[in-house]
């Protein structure tokens, strides 16, 4: 006789012999002594944990001529013959090739009639999950009620397919993945039995690659006596299983967190080569980031036993959490993408350059923003000419170091003194450029703290990769503000110069009493005493409120670098106030506008020829 | 046949000669021969006079039958091509549960000669989930000398219960130097860029016009303008381009970006590495992601009958848009 798989040949026989379901058998056994047996069961469970196996005992001992009892006895006639496939009460339908109603009529048809030599007529409905619809509805009637003589096992591996009508009808019983350690063992029986050496570490390898099932482990071990030409060695099923010891992982996770591109590709190369399943290696992948995020928030929750625990320690602390749970989530979703690519290898690289692509250090807004500024704008007079693909990519580098390294060489030799761009970050618009041309020092500089403090601060928002990326132009103009020193603001007694310096400079903390400034005018100055003057049409309105009038003082003093004290009082003719001054230059630009296009030779021509006629409603001046 | 790479896995597999299996799973990627070792395999295994080196001998009986494709002990399954009618081409190829059911029934009869029968099925993803469901009770439990190769791209699509009842033989690729001389003795043009293209995998297509066309459109994406890509996708729709293919271009082309964008490295077209370059330096990593994104989108309904034209464009202009300036890309 040609040679059995081991998964055929050691197919339990008894009860006695199965590995695990000790909940299901011994359920079982106690109806099967008491003989309280229900018509109709139910067997779920994944692939390889004995769903057909156990079906077919039950079979047995139903029919078994030693006597109904819990284990059948595996001697007589009925029991040889269930086992060898032929005895004709015992009908086991293949539910996935026969779906259709009409195949389940025909068997359902032959259920009233008695068994021909056994106790029972036993149906056992495998992959009962791929029946239709009909089909199922029409056993419902035979499963609630069947004959006395008639017994119906269904297993599946997915009992959600199964209508409720059908679950609520029969007795389910959901077989329990096996351990590593059970199907270790069995496996060493197993090659007792069948006389092949064996090594204890390869039989654990095997049963954890098993995950769970005693039919993937026989076959696995099939294939590994065959490898290893008779013997079972530790080191050739490792290498049968494609070396799935994860340390490619963590050169992985190394060079992410590196920020090392080509490291990363060549480690994907690497796995091509020693044909590691990609698909394999994503999920093996989010399952390290997994951990690692374990370790990061409950440390306690990673097991003491875990045989790379210190590893994905050193990772925890090497990794952002926020960049674990992004890496997560671009594995998962590149997993279920992986059969979209042209090939499973660029899914994986693809992969593997998003988490790139994704990380903050190398977002596009990040080098022009928060992290890159300073050795940016440092590089700039060195080469003014500097090319944004060279910026770029010293932004994709990781930040800091490569900051630090940039920055000495890209400074212009002649000028030792950096500046100190970060803390006064003007608007982009008066570029930094020419201003650092001219090798005046501005005035300002002096108050600079020396370089060794100031450059803490650039690099400060770099360490938190979170802050919402901005493009340097848009930055808000709170740091404009702040360091009042720098902007030594004159007072010549202008009102009206004032008020605009103001405007510019602490708008915002000025709110309530830009108002105040905009309506008042300057009176006169005695003895560090403001007079203000307003229209008696503003005094009641909440801007010339106590409130606002103490920020302008604030704010005046600021400015001057002197306390004032401001009164207020009104006056029907107080002159031209910032708000009346903005207003006729608004209406001088209007007009000048409309007549600018009055007397303009197209728009006469148009008028001339065509009757055209200008709205002048419509003329807006440009904004400014 | 077998190729010159595969002497090893050979001699491997003779090993195994002494317990077969109900089933072996042939898995690898694509284009490396799997199907011809499976065949290969089944010669040897129906050969009624095999060599001593386990091969099939050629002459008997039965290796004529085989070479002439009609031997009654043999089976292939494979998606069928779309016999009713012109429309077949852009059907999606599956493995249906009548021919799994026929396969059932061939199974259940005895054999004509040796007593020995092979059932090849390839690729065993290309199963639907009711031909993959119907196959799993004969997988498991097949007839006394009936033997299963199932092969298989994608591993990792199979059923759990399909996998759990295969013996899995995993089919080494040649490395650089085999598949380079295999071209070379085939006398493939321009071997090298061919390979890198294929992404190293020696067998493939090789069609003049399709690498012509392939050229021009590589060369439009080297130098993109709207004008030129709007142009190549309606050249796309006029030769009938299948978007399949268009969007396996593309997706490649994106792919060599990324990769010299963020981890200077080319793949697919080391040919045009100078042009990558270019681009890349102008490239907005996150909106090449994007971009590839929504061709993995695509990528599913490669051989449904949308307008194939519209599709280019909609994927050329995101393209355009990952090449646009930073700061228009970042938003």
């Amino acid at each position: 006789m040609s040679y059995q798989v081991l998964a055929r040949k050691w197919r339990p026989k008894r009860f006695a012999d199965l590995v695990g379901q000790g909940h299901v058998v011994r359920a079982l056994s106690n109806a099967l002594a008491e003989n309280r047996l229900h018509h109709a069961y139910l067997l779920t469970g994944t692939r390889g944990v004995g769903k057909t196996t156990i079906a077919r005992i039950l079979a047995k001992s139903l029919n078994c001529e030693a006597g109904a009892g819990a284990e059948p006895c595996g001697v007589c006639a009925a029991c040889r013959d269930i086992d060898a496939g032929r005895f004709v009460d015992l009908l086991e339908i293949d539910a996935a090739s026969n779906t259709g109603i009409d195949n389940i009529r025909e068997v359902l048809e032959n259920a009233q009639y008695a068994p021909s030599s056994g106790r029972f007529k036993v149906y056992i409905i495998d992959e009962v999950h791929m029946l239709s619809k009909s089909a199922f509805n029409a056993m419902l009637k035979t499963l609630e009620e069947p004959p006395a003589h008639v017994k119906f096992i269904l297993a599946t591996t997915d009992p959600q397919k199964v209508p409720v009508t059908v679950l609520s009808r029969c007795l389910q019983f959901s077989l329990r993945n096996m351990t590593p350690q059970q199907v270790a063992d069995h496996l060493a029986h197993v090659l007792d039995a069948e006389g092949v050496p064996y090594e204890a570490g390869a039989l654990s390898l095997l049963g954890r690659a098993a995950a769970g099932s005693m039919r993937d482990a026989l076959s696995l071990l099939d294939q590994a006596i065959a490898y290893g030409v008779g013997r079972v060695e530790e080191g050739g099923v490792r290498a049968m299983l494609g070396a799935i010891d994860r340390r490619y992982l963590f050169t992985l996770l190394d060079a992410l967190a590196d920020n090392d591109g080509p490291r990363l590709l060549a480690e994907a190369d690497r796995l091509a080569e020693l044909s590691v399943g990609f698909d394999h290696a994503l999920a093996e992948l989010a399952l390290l980031l997994h951990q690692v995020a374990l370790a990061q928030t409950v440390l306690a929750a990673l097991a003491p036993d875990e045989p790379e625990r210190d590893a994905i320690v050193a990772l925890a602390e090497r990794l952002a959490p926020e960049d674990v749970q992004l890496y997560y989530q671009i594995a998962v979703h590149g997993r279920k993408d992986l059969p979209l690519a042209p090939d499973e290898h660029a899914g994986f690289a693809m992969t593997l350059l998003r988490m790139l692509a994704f990380h903050p250090a190398s977002l596009p807004g990040a080098s022009a923003g928060a992290t890159r500024a300073p050795a940016a704008r440092a590089a700039q007079p060195a080469a003014p000419a500097s090319q944004p693909a060279r910026g770029e990519a010293v932004a994709a580098m990781p930040s800091a170091n490569v900051a630090r390294s940039a920055e000495p060489a890209a400074e212009p030799a002649p000028e030792p003194e950096p500046e100190p761009a970060p803390p006064i970050a003007p608007p982009a618009s008066e570029a930094a450029a020419p201003r650092r041309a001219d090798a005046d020092v501005p005035p300002w500089l002096d108050e600079v703290p020396p370089p060794d403090e100031w450059e803490v601060s650039p690099r400060a928002p770099a360490s938190t990769p979170s802050r919402p990326v901005r493009p340097a132009p848009e930055r808000p103009a709170e740091p404009v503000a702040t360091p009042q020193p720098a902007a030594p603001f004159t007072f010549s007694g202008d009102w009206l110069e004032l008020a605009d310096h103001l405007m510019k400079t602490a708008a915002s903390r000025l709110g309530m009493a830009r108002m105040l400034l905009e309506n008042a005018v300057l009176k006169r100055i005695d003895a560090g005493c403001w007079h203000l003057a307003i229209a008696p049409a503003f005094a009641n309105h909440p801007g010339a409120g106590r409130e606002a009038v103490q920020k302008l003082k604030d704010a005046i003093a600021a400015v001057l670098g002197e306390p004032v004290e401001i009164q207020i009082e009104t006056d029907a003719a107080i002159g031209e106030t910032p708000a009346l001054r903005r207003a006729r230059h608004r209406d001088e630009r209007q007009a000048a506008a409309r007549a600018a296009l009055e007397n303009d030779p197209v728009v006469k021509a148009f008028e001339r020829e065509f009757g055209a006629v200008l709205l002048t409603d419509t003329i807006q001046p440009m904004q400014e | 046949m077998r190729y010159p790479w595969q002497d090893a896995d050979w001699r491997r597999i003779r090993g195994e000669f002494s317990r077969l299996p109900n089933a072996w799973l042939f898995a690898g990627p694509a284009g490396i021969g799997k199907r011809a070792f499976a065949e290969t395999l089944a010669q040897a295994l129906l050969c009624e006079a095999p060599r001593d080196d386990a091969t099939a001998c050629g002459e008997c009986e039965a290796c004529r039958w085989f070479a002439a494709g009609h031997h009654p002990d043999y089976r292939a399954l494979s998606p069928d091509d779309g016999d009713d009618g012109g429309k077949g081409a852009r059907r999606l190829a599956q493995i249906k549960i009548e021919a799994v059911r026929e396969l059932i029934e061939f199974a259940h009869l005895s054999a004509h000669r040796a007593g020995r029968r092979v059932v090849l099925v390839e690729p065993a993803e290309a199963m639907n989930p009711a031909a993959a469901n119907a196959l799993l009770k004969i997988l498991e439990e097949p007839p006394e000398g009936v033997l299963f190769l199932l092969v298989s791209h994608q591993r990792e699509r199979l059923l759990p219960t399909i996998k759990s009842r295969c013996r899995p033989f995993v089919l080494t690729a040649p490395d650089r130097e085999a598949a380079l001389a295999y071209l070379a003795r085939e006398g493939v043009e321009n071997a090298e860029a061919e390979l890198a293209h294929h992404g190293g995998v020696p067998l493939f297509e090789h069609d003049a016009a399709r690498r012509e066309a392939r050229d021009r459109f590589l060369a439009a994406l080297e130098r993109p303008t709207l004008a030129g890509l709007l142009a190549l996708a309606e050249a796309a729709d006029k030769d009938k381009l299948p978007l399949g293919v268009a969007l396996d271009w593309l997706m490649k082309w994106l792919g060599d970006l990324a990769g010299l964008r963020l981890a200077n490295a080319v793949r697919y077209h080391p040919d045009r590495r100078a042009a990558l370059e270019a681009l890349a330096g102008r490239a907005d990593p996150v909106a090449l992601m994007r971009c590839y994104d929504a061709l993995v989108a695509l990528a599913p309904f490669a051989e449904h009958t949308l307008n194939v034209r519209l599709q280019l464009e909609a994927a050329f202009a995101d393209y355009l848009n990952c090449l646009a300036a930073p700061s228009r890309a970042a938003r």
